[in-house]
């Protein structure tokens, strides 16, 4: 080995040793002053494969921490600070950096819009004692698999399925349906398996069942059998935002006109601009209560987001992220502290907090919220509220 | 590497006295640190062990394989569905067999039934694969790495389909990963420096070559792969005790090109540089992260992190240390392959 390549070598060596040393001394401890602002982590996958869920949702947390700070903050004057996280569509990385938030010493957590990432995160701030409030996992079940610490801002997706069926039942008149189901989320398969539930609880008839996956574009196999099942009188889509427009579109222009069902992966711009005015004609979906509604919290979001992002916001979600920020600053002012039983306590004992996606109340055992759904109708490519659901 | 007593003195090996430097290092992070930096620590070591073993396949044998995160995905499962409380697996798994719901194993022998079930996969796995060579051998291990996605993904009974298991005890302490790291770094030298490890090389520089001097090329190569995927296994149940998740999309492609990309800077057959890139990579992911919420340029560490790899191709094609491991740790026995 020559001179020079064992000198790089040893200073290869030498970087990596001060680096860890460094990063020893970073990590000393901060205390808090009584005045500093109070922490809340927005842990997000910012980037990667659910960015276009998640970004939205921490510029929501973001902009309500900002506004309840120019209305003079809490607890007599303190100010709240949303750390943001990316933690890039990774499980390890949400795992790290909940513990790195912990760190940090923020007083609760808030975010993601799925199952999977919550589970890697939210049971670290369960086992130090701090509360965590998903912005957008629906999963009704996840109360239970995190502990008490745990909150939810949305519905569980056993409601959204059933709102949609009882609206599909009563209202559309429909007895007999074809369902396809993206199988591979634990999200979509789970609207499914609840939609299925309910409708046949209340007599309907499922044809036949056909799954598909994230990313695909090409849906010509489903769109035979639905063709081929002429007796089914509408199609139930258990889908993610991604394949909305796409689905719509390609069962449309098969000359395929009857009613397309789904839940709030279809609650986005894609199910007008993708088929276009022509074809997008009788979707009915349902959503959280914001799209379409008039409620002061709702035009007021709007208004501030608009203000903030120069755009309308991108989907519930963000109105999610800005409500779970909302949830936790209200508990903080009637907890009267930051400590994370207390706070725990506050959290469970909400009743009727008004967020931009409903009015929030932790009533029933399960802790998931009872919220009440919206079902919007697309007509022409023009999206319109047409009722509320309530469990 | 021999310390005998007598009067003749008998150099402590370098190696041994970096491991006991790493065992202090890791007391200090574990008593001083907080739980966040002790958990990056953690996953700095796993990296480790994942790019030496891979180093075994692609670096001294010249398999390129990409198929580490599936075996990762058999070891993390195995271990996971053995560790798991049974008064907990009755409610998460109805459906699994009798047999195997009532197993609550320690947390030891369940890692290493985990990387020997994943080392028997690729012994299965090998037959048809090895016959490939270069990138379709890599083409070929990306496919394990889909099946065994569609595998977790079916196989519900056992692994709740694309849910995961979730709620897996909390079991990889910093000092559990680091022993497994130190035997993962004491096989890799020892293979490397023995007469197998030479056969290794030689069918990597010329396999015909290699052949006609009598090494059993097929046998050479399974037995790489193997020990490859034995270590990618125990890794992957360190992985699932260590985030308490793990779902069929946990180990994907792109952690393949991670790893490859950490054996690739660090040199192809250097354990070394295997350590050092992996090393640094993680650490400067987590050095940068700070930077990227200032900015709030997320994704920033991404795009430095493939420039750096783009330099190193270009300026320095083998790699920080190419093949060879530094003077200082080698014993004078230990004559270095360039």
């Amino acid at each position: 080995m020559s001179k020079n390549k064992h000198k790089a070598h040893i200073i290869v060596l030498i970087l990596l040793v001060s680096m860890l040393s460094m990063s020893m001394v970073s990590a000393g401890a901060q205390k808090e002053a009584a005045d500093a602002p109070i922490k809340l982590a927005g842990l997000f996958n910012v980037t990667g494969g659910f960015s276009s869920i998640d970004a939205p949702g921490l510029n929501g947390a973001k902009l309500k921490a900002k506004l309840i700070n120019e209305a003079g903050g809490i607890l007599g004057g303190r100010k709240i600070e949303v750390v943001g996280y990316d933690t890039q569509t990774d499980q390890q990385a949400a795992a790290t950096q909940a513990r790195r938030a912990i760190g940090d010493g923020v007083v609760a957590g808030l975010g993601y819009g799925d199952t999977t990432y919550v589970m890697a995160s939210a049971p670290i701030f369960q086992s130090n004692g701090r509360p965590f409030v998903t912005s957008g996992a629906t999963h009704p079940e996840l109360p239970v698999w995190v502990g008490d610490m745990f909150f939810m801002v949305p519905f569980g997706d056993d409601d959204q399925s059933y709102a949609i069926a009882d609206f599909a039942w009563n209202d559309l008149g429909v007895r007999k349906v074809v369902i396809w189901t993206d199988d591979s989320m634990d999200f979509t398969l789970a609207l499914s398996k609840f939609f299925k539930q309910r409708f046949i609880e209340l007599g309907g008839t499922i044809i036949h069942e056909v799954f598909y996956q994230t990313g695909d574009t090409d849906f010509s196999a489903h769109i035979a059998r639905l063709r081929d099942a002429r007796d089914a009188e509408a199609v139930f889509v258990g889908s993610v935002p991604n394949e909305a427009g796409l689905t719509v579109k390609q069962i449309r222009e098969a000359g395929i006109n009857i009613p397309i069902l789904s839940a709030d992966g279809y609650d986005t711009e894609l199910v007008a601009t993708v088929p276009g005015p022509r074809y997008a004609n009788d979707v009915y979906f349902s959503t959280h209560t914001y799209r379409g509604d008039n409620r002061p919290e709702v035009l007021d979001f709007i208004a501030e987001y608009k203000k903030e992002f120069g755009r309308d916001p991108e989907n519930a979600f963000a109105a999610c992220g800005f409500d779970a920020v909302g949830l936790i600053a209200d508990a903080i002012e009637r907890a009267g502290s930051t400590d994370g039983k207390a706070l725990q306590k506050a959290l469970g004992e909400t009743m009727n907090y008004q967020g931009v996606t409903g009015s929030i109340a932790y009533t029933r055992p399960t802790r998931v919220p009872v919220k009440p759904i919206a079902i919007i109708s697309v007509q022409n490519g023009q999206f319109d509220y047409l009722k509320t659901w309530w469990p | 590497m021999r310390i005998r007593v007598g009067t003749r003195k008998v150099p402590i090996p370098p190696l041994f006295i970096l491991g006991v430097i790493g065992l202090i290092a890791v007391a200090i992070a574990d008593t001083l640190l907080n739980p966040y930096i002790v958990s990056v620590i953690s996953f700095i070591f796993l990296y480790m062990m994942l790019a030496v073993s891979l180093n075994i396949t692609n670096g001294f044998t010249g398999l390129f394989s990409l198929g580490h995160p599936a075996f990762m995905g058999i070891g993390g499962y195995t271990a996971a569905l053995l560790v798991f409380p049974a008064a907990r697996k009755i409610h998460l798994l109805p459906n699994l067999p009798q047999w195997l719901s009532v197993q609550q194993w320690p947390f030891f022998p369940a890692i290493l039934i985990g990387g020997l079930f994943a080392a028997l996969v690729a012994f299965i796995i090998g037959y048809p694969v090895l016959r490939l060579k270069g990138h379709y051998l890599g083409v070929a291990t990306i496919g394990t790495i889909f099946i065994m996605r569609v595998v977790f993904r079916n196989a519900e009974q056992f692994t709740r389909g694309s849910l995961g298991l979730n709620g897996i005890p909390f079991k990889s302490s910093i000092w559990w990963i680091y022993l497994f790291l130190v035997i993962t770094v004491y096989v890799a030298w020892k293979i490397k420096f023995s007469s197998f490890g030479r056969a290794l090389f030689a069918m990597r520089e010329n396999e015909m070559a290699a052949s006609s001097l009598g090494i059993n090329v097929t046998s050479m190569k399974m037995i790489a792969f193997v020990v490859g995927a034995f270590f990618a296994g125990i890794s992957g149940g360190l992985w699932a005790h260590l985030t308490t998740v793990i779902t069929p999309d946990s180990f994907s492609v792109g952690l393949a090109f991670n790893i490859v990309v950490m054996v690739v800077i660090g040199g192809s057959g250097s354990i070394t540089g295997s350590l050092v890139a992996a090393g640094g990579i993680s650490l400067l992911i987590e050095y940068l992260r700070p930077l990227e919420e200032m900015l709030g340029l997320y994704g920033l560490g991404q795009i430095i992190i493939s420039i750096a790899l783009l330099l190193v191709l270009i300026f320095r094609v083998r790699g920080l240390f190419g093949t060879s491991e530094p003077k200082l740790l080698r014993n004078n026995s230990q004559r270095d392959i360039s």
